[in-house]
């Protein structure tokens, strides 16, 4: 076991980060600037149709020019952020906090337990989680809400399998030893001493993932089982506009964008956070 | 007798190798009071021997037996009696200390987990006593242990150990990892606290000058086996087992004419 915290790091000014971690970590705080502050700056003619003004092209009036309605793209990517990487937060969060549950229950339990509860993750991981989702979502009747509740259902084996082993690894350090010698209860065990320390790996997971949701929770939504128009959700906004793909190509292609580039801001994010906390993969 | 091992018998699966037998029929027991000196080179089974009065593992044969309860198959009331009755200090003061907990933390679980001290400002003084006694500083209670050396390490996992007033104190080289300043440091502090409370230790080592200022009687182990145990006039002033003979020459001697001695010696006998 290697003792904790040991910086190996050369020192370097301030945070040390390269301009590439830079920009990424400024794009993901812009991101969430526009997430929190958009929805407040924005028009209300957001959700208003203007027919006469409809389809017209990107120009100054209109950044990202303005679909059927006439609504403006731009406020309207400026207003969906918040619901995307809101419902986007919530998804990953709801199924962190269930994979962790899982996990902490199957280390502390006895042990049919735990191989119940990770032959269940194993069913869980080995079915395609989108289709299930949409499967949930369908029959709950299509709405954000069902997208996210069906998302969180099916999200959460990956994590609770990657704890469960993390946690497996934490189990044989001294100090666990030392606390069952002090008489401490196995919950207690699992939950001040091996899961404190297991956590580590789910911060990184946890902005990766954040990546992934939008993208999935976006294709929900498209297909039609997630946020339902009016909604200024990214995906349903593609969904309605893809009827003028050829004709207004702005109409898909900035909300498009906006899913793309925020998928792989969280995605590099993750990956810069790992690579920050494991020294060995630097320079990959 | 406080503590008694009897036959104990250990094997470790180590597949596809056949397994490895580490104790072969170790028994030893521990008075009241009194300080014993378990030594051995490494893989004798000194630390199996630890895990297994823990009660962290299972032997397979022999009985351990604590003031009348059979430890091995304790469960409930009575494991958890042995559980405050019992403490280890580890080898190791990095890895042995949770790091997200701080001082206080670590300090108070016992008193938290065996219900010593019921209320949270009265658990706070408990510790603020503990660590005066054991000599580190009470305002360093909000601390984690990253920011302590190993010594002060140490002296927190033995006060971590010393508060919920055990009567045997496992010690299973507490001193190997530190720096020779600072051993003496914590022998002291060990032997201090065995005088203070009237605890018994039980002191696993390999250092064989350390376990002679400590402890009264020393069980000598080699490769799993009881080979020689008795008092300390005994053990160092007369050993019978060639292995004790091997293993006390093998202690540095701050004298060149000892040494030059030494080396004739192991000339005349190759």
């Amino acid at each position: 076991m290697s003792a904790p915290a040991v910086s190996v790091r050369a020192p370097r000014a301030g945070l040390g980060l390269s301009a590439f971690e830079a920009s990424v970590i400024g794009l993901v705080v812009l991101l969430l600037a526009v997430a929190v502050v958009g929805p407040l700056v924005a028009p209300e003619s957001v959700y208003r149709s203007d027919i006469a003004n409809a389809l017209l092209p990107p120009g100054a009036g209109h950044w990202f020019g303005t679909d059927d309605q006439g609504r403006d793209v731009f406020w309207r990517l400026v207003v969906g952020a918040r619901t995307t990487l809101l419902s986007a937060f919530l998804v990953v969060t709801l199924y962190s906090l269930i994979g962790v549950a899982v996990a902490t229950i199957g280390a502390a339990g006895p042990r049919w337990l735990d191989e119940t509860l990770m032959r269940i993750t194993d069913i869980g991981l080995a079915l395609p989680g989108m289709v299930v989702a949409l499967g949930f979502a369908a029959a709950m009747g299509p709405s954000l809400r069902s997208a996210i509740i069906a998302m969180a259902i099916t999200g959460w084996p990956i994590t609770a399998r990657l704890l469960r082993g993390i946690m497996r690894q934490t189990m044989e350090a001294p100090f666990v030893a030392g606390a069952r010698a002090l008489g401490v209860s196995r919950w207690r065990l699992m939950t001040c001493h091996v899961l404190p320390n297991s956590l580590d790996v789910l911060i990184v997971k946890w902005a990766g993932d954040v990546g992934t949701t939008v993208l999935v929770l976006a294709s929900l939504s498209f297909i039609g089982v997630g946020a339902q128009p009016p909604s200024a959700e990214w995906g349903a906004t593609i969904a309605g506009a893809r009827g003028y793909v050829s004709t207004a190509w702005w109409t898909v292609v900035m909300p498009g964008a906006a899913v793309a580039i925020t998928s792989i801001a969280f995605g590099l994010l993750g990956e810069i956070i790992q690579v920050r906390r494991d020294p060995s993969l630097r320079g990959n | 007798m406080l503590l008694s091992v009897d036959g104990l018998c250990k094997t470790y699966a180590s597949f596809p190798n056949p397994p490895v037998q580490v104790l072969h029929d170790v028994s030893f027991g521990l008075d009241a009071g009194q300080a014993l000196g378990l030594v051995g080179e490494s893989g004798s089974g000194k630390s199996t021997i630890a895990k297994c009065l823990m009660a962290l593992t299972r032997p397979e044969q022999g009985s351990i037996t604590y003031d009348g309860t059979d430890v091995v198959r304790a469960r409930g009331a009575d494991l958890l009696r042995f559980r405050r009755d019992v403490q280890m200090v580890f080898q190791d003061p990095y890895g042995s200390l949770n790091p997200r907990m701080t001082v206080e933390e670590l300090v108070g679980e016992g008193l938290l987990v065996h219900r010593l001290e019921p209320t949270p400002a009265a658990r706070r003084d408990r510790v603020a006593e503990i660590l005066r006694t054991v000599g580190l500083n009470p305002d360093d209670r909000g601390r984690y242990p990253r920011s302590f050396s190993g010594g002060q390490r140490q002296r927190i996992a033995i006060a971590r150990a010393l508060a919920v007033q055990p009567r045997i104190l496992v010690c299973d080289e507490p001193v190997a990892a530190l720096d020779v300043s600072v051993q003496a440091q914590v022998i002291n502090l060990l032997q201090d606290m065995q005088r203070q409370f009237g605890l018994a230790i039980l002191f696993i080592a390999h250092d064989l000058a350390v376990v002679r200022h400590l402890c009264e009687r020393i069980v000598v182990l080699h490769k799993g086996r009881v080979v020689e145990q008795g008092t300390r006039a005994e053990i160092f002033g007369s050993p019978r087992e060639a292995y004790t003979r091997a293993l006390l020459d093998a202690v540095p001697v701050p004298d060149p004419a000892v040494g030059r001695a030494r080396r004739r010696q192991l000339q005349h006998q190759s």
